[in-house]
């Protein structure tokens, strides 16, 4: 740690001033010269047929440039991983947030006029709401063109032989879990400016955290509206959160693209608060049966999970987070036979997303409750219980998940010196744990999970860097500068990262998976290499010394063993830049992992590393009301090696208290597909006041592929903090709640249940 | 947003004459955070605003210490109300309830009037101004009159106010010695929380400092408006005060409260939470008047 000179640095963001200042542009402050509002309609009902639209009297309105209705929405422009969703629908709407038709004009206040008189005639029809319900053979469908409301996902795995390994099991534990739906609470909301130029290329602002997935959607939409061979630019604004929920592109952006091309002038579309919370994408809601085994010394010997996940309406990426959470069901602790199915069914509920974890906090909520559950049933202390079941360095999962280095056991011996888990006789007070994998090291859903980068330095000894990473406020601008003023001897400051234009910026796969300090970080430090290595050749002429001798330093170029031989960097590049036959120092690197694409078997090292943590919570339950105070909470992580620990520690506070609102207060209350609580006053986020002091000590394993040795750790924060909740919970007064959020009104009930038992 | 326009009267008699002018296209406005909030949803859609902020006598908060009646301008904010010593002193059960509305941001240009006139059920302001025998005086084109706080409400956003009637001052009559009174909500979070349950108790014990003489048990959340729990109360006079007293009341008054189901909260969960809590606000009551006496 010694030998670095930024890395491991607290040094704060680098955009927190003009952030603090109000100066940060987000989508909500671009304005462009003859700008119009767009807006759209969405369904009145959560399962119906559109019988009539009538559109005229919108069109009427002074001040309205175009309506646009699924009629006008060309039939190739669809929207979600298997592109089966039109921006504007047409003829049927299946949920809510389903769009109906929209509206451009010059200010906001008469789109929402506009939207106020189009009439639509609706013929509703019965909706179906609960995902185990709608697999019944005669239960309505949601599309009747798929005879099914079961989606053809291919989520059914077995590693090793379950059966076999049950009989064997000397304990075996079985139940039933559910989560529900949460949203990101991204305090930037959506939004998009498209516009066209006279050639008719689409420049777009956009929050995305794909830029150049998006800019391929975009293509699609573009050739789907009969423009062929034309160009999209990307152009992100400063981002006010993502959390996963800009891993796609959606309906208001392909309808800001429609609407621009209709009027031939930049369309402007923002979400307000509600409508973010009503028309944008959740966590995936799951219902899942688990049943675990061990042998009489406490080894697991079986896992076996069955998941059923409400698909909403339309499919989006909800239906794959199985893929990820197929990696703590095989490889969370050593367990060698895995038994895992989901099914994704359709109802007229909304649909889900990505959002940080992507179905690892679902599975490890179920996972890690079903640990405490077997090792009280084993008679075995509950963390000599997941010590005696730890993942190991060298060792390669059930799923082929190959782990090159793990601080699992330093995680939770780090929880243990903190928390004092068997000291709490207070009454109500209890102590819980539960730990997490998640992939540290990129992770291969797409074709490509690299990440571009290109480096130039100017006379000065300042460094521009253009990289395909994105930074949507988790801080990837101060990992790739510190990473490269390390490299090149230089400081932070002298480091500007420019990460918001596909003009510019190289292709990246997204900001998802916690993998932009390790991918983009890669990325980086590769272009960094290139640069130091022709600065030290360059140096190499000038003090006529090997190129392998010098070194870089304070800004400083100078000859190892000898330091008086030395030269601001500045004045090398000048030199270099001013001298015949002059160059520039530029380079640019390309980096993918050399991880696997799962196959068909569902097998594959989908990450180059992984990540690992243990969280533990004392909470202390009132238990004439039912609420759940937490009292003290750590959360280790084995991060490979702290880039910046200040960011680090952001990144673990942010994801725990998102991780106890998931446990113990959020949820979007869904009623017949309508959601209830569409606002900040009834969707329960933690607030300031809820948050509670969490330690965060830092686990360095140096892993050998990272960036300095960095892992990813953007999503684990919010992985096991439901279950060390539940489980603290179990501890403090022995009830055992299985369905999130953990409220008074479940916990009161629950003991009250226990009472009337005994 | 609708626009409006923003008046700024003086004295409550100028901003009665303004909404005279634009009667129905008029609105008061206190501290906005109920206004605006209705404006920009377009709940409300007012031609004027009619600010309340630059009348004097509206902010001002007095103790009487001749008459011990205590006048509270229903302009003033709950942050004055918060920091004020003698509120926190002599008044708790306002400290109780008002330093957890919002947030800070919320309490620093919300008012107590403001908070009784929106008449939602889970109003944490009108429970301890109800406890405290509060009386509402109210200035209107036809002139002044008054109003128990616990008459004011008639339904869910709807008060005994006449078009055009402002909202001037509380008075709260002068306590009884050996008087205590604590309010607590029950909600899921520490702020921007309304009470999935409000719950005010207020006792005078006699100079046994046990007998009960006067009981005061309001709830908010409880019904369309808030309601004083008077069997319970009721039950309370002449009992000596303790733990098992406290529990049966608890128990009358989850029986004659008219909770329900809501997507916010269930109606058994609210009654369990009236039970506990006016035990437990009880128990501090007395706790209140043993430590001073």
């Amino acid at each position: 740690m010694s030998n670095f000179n930024v890395v491991g640095k607290r040094i704060p963001k680098l955009d927190a001033a003009q952030k603090a200042m109000g100066r940060a542009a987000y989508i909500q402050d671009i304005k462009l010269p003859q700008m119009l509002y767009g807006k759209i309609l969405y369904s009145k009902y959560a399962n119906a047929n559109i019988v009539k639209i009538d559109t005229s009297k919108a069109k009427a309105l002074a001040g309205v440039h175009a309506v646009l209705t699924g009629e006008d929405v060309p039939e190739k422009m669809k929207m979600g991983f298997i592109k089966d969703n039109p921006p504007i629908k047409k003829g049927r709407v299946s949920c809510f947030r389903d769009e109906v038709a929209a509206v451009a004009a010059i200010s906001p206040e008469i789109a929402k006029k506009a939207l106020d008189l189009i009439e639509i005639e609706y013929e509703e029809l019965e909706g179906i709401f609960d995902p185990e319900k709608a697999m019944e053979k005669d239960s309505p469908l949601v599309h009747e063109h798929l005879k099914s409301n079961v989606l053809k996902m291919p989520w059914d795995v077995h590693y090793g032989d379950v059966e076999k390994a049950e009989k064997e099991s000397a304990f075996v534990v079985e139940d039933r879990f559910t989560t529900t739906w949460v949203t990101h609470c991204c305090m930037g909301t959506s939004g998009a400016v498209a516009l066209f130029d006279a050639s008719e290329n689409l420049t777009i602002y956009t929050n995305t955290q794909i830029p150049s997935l998006a800019q391929k959607d975009f293509l699609e939409s573009l050739k789907a509206m009969g423009l062929k061979n034309k160009r999209v630019r990307v152009i992100k604004p400063i981002i006010g959160g993502g959390f996963g929920s800009k891993l796609d592109t959606y309906a208001y952006e392909h309808v800001a693209i429609l609407l621009a091309y209709a009027c031939r002038k930049p369309v402007k579309m923002v979400f307000d608060r509600v409508e973010e919370f009503k028309a944008t994408s959740t966590r995936q809601p799951t219902v899942t049966y688990i049943k675990q085994g061990c042998d009489k010394n406490g080894k697991l010997t079986f896992r076996d999970m069955r998941m059923v996940l409400d698909n909403g309406g339309h499919t989006s990426w909800g239906a794959t987070t199985p893929s990820v959470m197929l990696m703590p069901i095989s490889s969370l602790y050593s367990v060698k036979n895995v038994k895992y199915s989901a099914k994704c069914v359709y109802t007229n509920n909304t649909y889900s997303q990505a959002m940080r974890g992507y179905g690892n906090p679902q599975a490890t909520f179920a996972i890690e409750s079903s640990m405490d559950m077997l090792a009280e049933k084993a008679g075995i202390d509950r963390i000599k219980f997941r010590k005696i079941n730890q993942n190991h360095a060298g060792e390669e999962t059930p799923q082929g998940l190959k782990i090159t280095s793990c601080g699992l056991a330093e995680c939770i011996d780090a929880v243990e010196k903190e928390l004092h888990f068997n000291d709490n006789n207070e009454k109500g007070v209890g102590t819980g744990l539960a730990s997490l994998i998640h992939v540290g090291g990129g992770a291969r859903i797409y074709g490509s999970d690299g990440c571009g980068a290109i480096l130039k330095m100017d006379d000065y000894g300042k460094v521009d860097i253009f990289t395909g990473g994105t930074d949507m406020g988790q801080g990837l601008d101060n990992i790739t500068a510190q990473i490269v003023a390390e490299e090149l001897g230089l400081s932070a400051e002298d480091i500007n990262v420019v990460h918001s234009d596909t003009d510019i910026c190289p292709w990246d796969v997204g900001a998802h998976a916690s993998r932009s300090t390790f991918v983009a970080g890669n990325a980086a430090l590769g272009a960094a290499k290139k640069v130091k290595k022709k600065i030290q050749d360059f140096a190499s002429k000038l003090f006529e010394t090997p190129a392998e001798e010098i070194e870089l330093k304070d800004k400083m170029v100078f000859v190892t063993g000898n330091p008086e031989k030395n030269m601001p960097i500045g004045k090398l590049l000048r030199k270099a830049h001013f001298s015949p036959g002059g160059t520039m120092l530029m380079a640019e690197h390309f980096y993918d992992p050399d991880n696997q694409n799962m196959g068909k078997e569902l097998k594959g090292n989908m990450s180059m590393t992984y990540s690992f943590g243990a969280h533990g919570a004392k909470v202390k339950v009132d238990e004439e009301t039912g609420k759940v105070e937490v009292l003290e909470y750590v959360a280790a992580h084995d991060v490979g090696r702290a880039i910046n620990p200040l960011l680090l520690e952001g990144q673990v506070y942010g994801g725990v208290v998102m991780g106890l609102g998931y446990a113990l207060t959020e949820e979007v209350t869904v009623k017949n597909g309508e959601i209830m609580n569409a606002n900040f006053r009834d969707y329960k986020l933690f607030t300031a006041k809820d948050a509670v002091k969490i330690k965060a000590p830092v686990i360095e394993t140096d892993d050998k592929d990272g960036p300095f040795g960095a892992k990813g750790i953007g999503e684990p924060g919010c992985v096991p903090t439901a279950p060390a909740i539940a489980n603290a919970i179990y501890n403090a007064v022995g009830v055992r709640i299985k369905d999130l959020p953990i409220t008074p009104e479940k916990v009161l009930a629950a003991l009250k249940e226990k009472t009337v038992k005994k | 947003m609708k626009p409006f326009t923003y008046l700024s009267p003086k004295t409550v008699e100028e901003a009665i004459a303004f909404h005279g002018q634009h009667s129905e296209t008029a609105k008061y406005i206190g501290g906005g955070t109920d206004v605006i909030v209705k404006v920009k949803e377009g709940w409300m859609e007012p031609d004027f605003l009619i600010s309340l902020k630059k009348i004097k006598e509206m902010s001002e908060l007095h103790k009487n210490e001749a008459t011990g009646e205590l006048s509270i301008g229903a302009m003033v904010t709950h942050a004055t109300l918060e920091k004020s010593l003698m509120i926190q002193n002599e008044y708790p059960i306002v400290y109780d309830a008002v330093s957890n509305i919002g947030s800070l941001q919320v309490r620093n240009v919300g008012t107590i009037g403001g908070n009784l006139i929106n008449a939602v059920p889970s109003a944490d302001g009108a429970i301890p101004l109800i406890a405290l025998d509060g009386v509402a005086q109210l200035h209107g084109a036809d002139g002044e009159r008054s109003s128990d706080v616990k008459d004011l409400f008639l339904a869910p956003y709807k008060t005994i106010l006449k078009p055009g009637e402002i909202l001037k001052k509380i008075t709260i009559p002068p306590q009884a010695p050996r008087t205590g009174s604590a309010y607590t909500k029950f909600g899921r979070r520490a702020a921007m929380e309304l009470p999935l349950i409000g719950i005010g108790v207020l006792l005078t014990v006699d100079e046994d400092l046990e007998t009960c003489t006067r009981a005061r048990i309001v709830l908010g959340v409880a019904a369309p408006t808030p309601m004083r729990a008077v069997d319970a109360e009721k039950y309370l006079i002449g009992k000596k005060i303790n733990e098992n007293v406290l529990i049966e009341a608890g128990k009358i008054a989850a029986d004659e409260s008219k909770v329900r189901d809501s997507v916010r909260g269930k109606a058994w969960h609210r009654k369990e939470m009236i039970r506990v809590h006016v035990k437990r606000m009880g128990l501090n009551c007395l706790k209140k008047i043993q430590k001073i006496n």
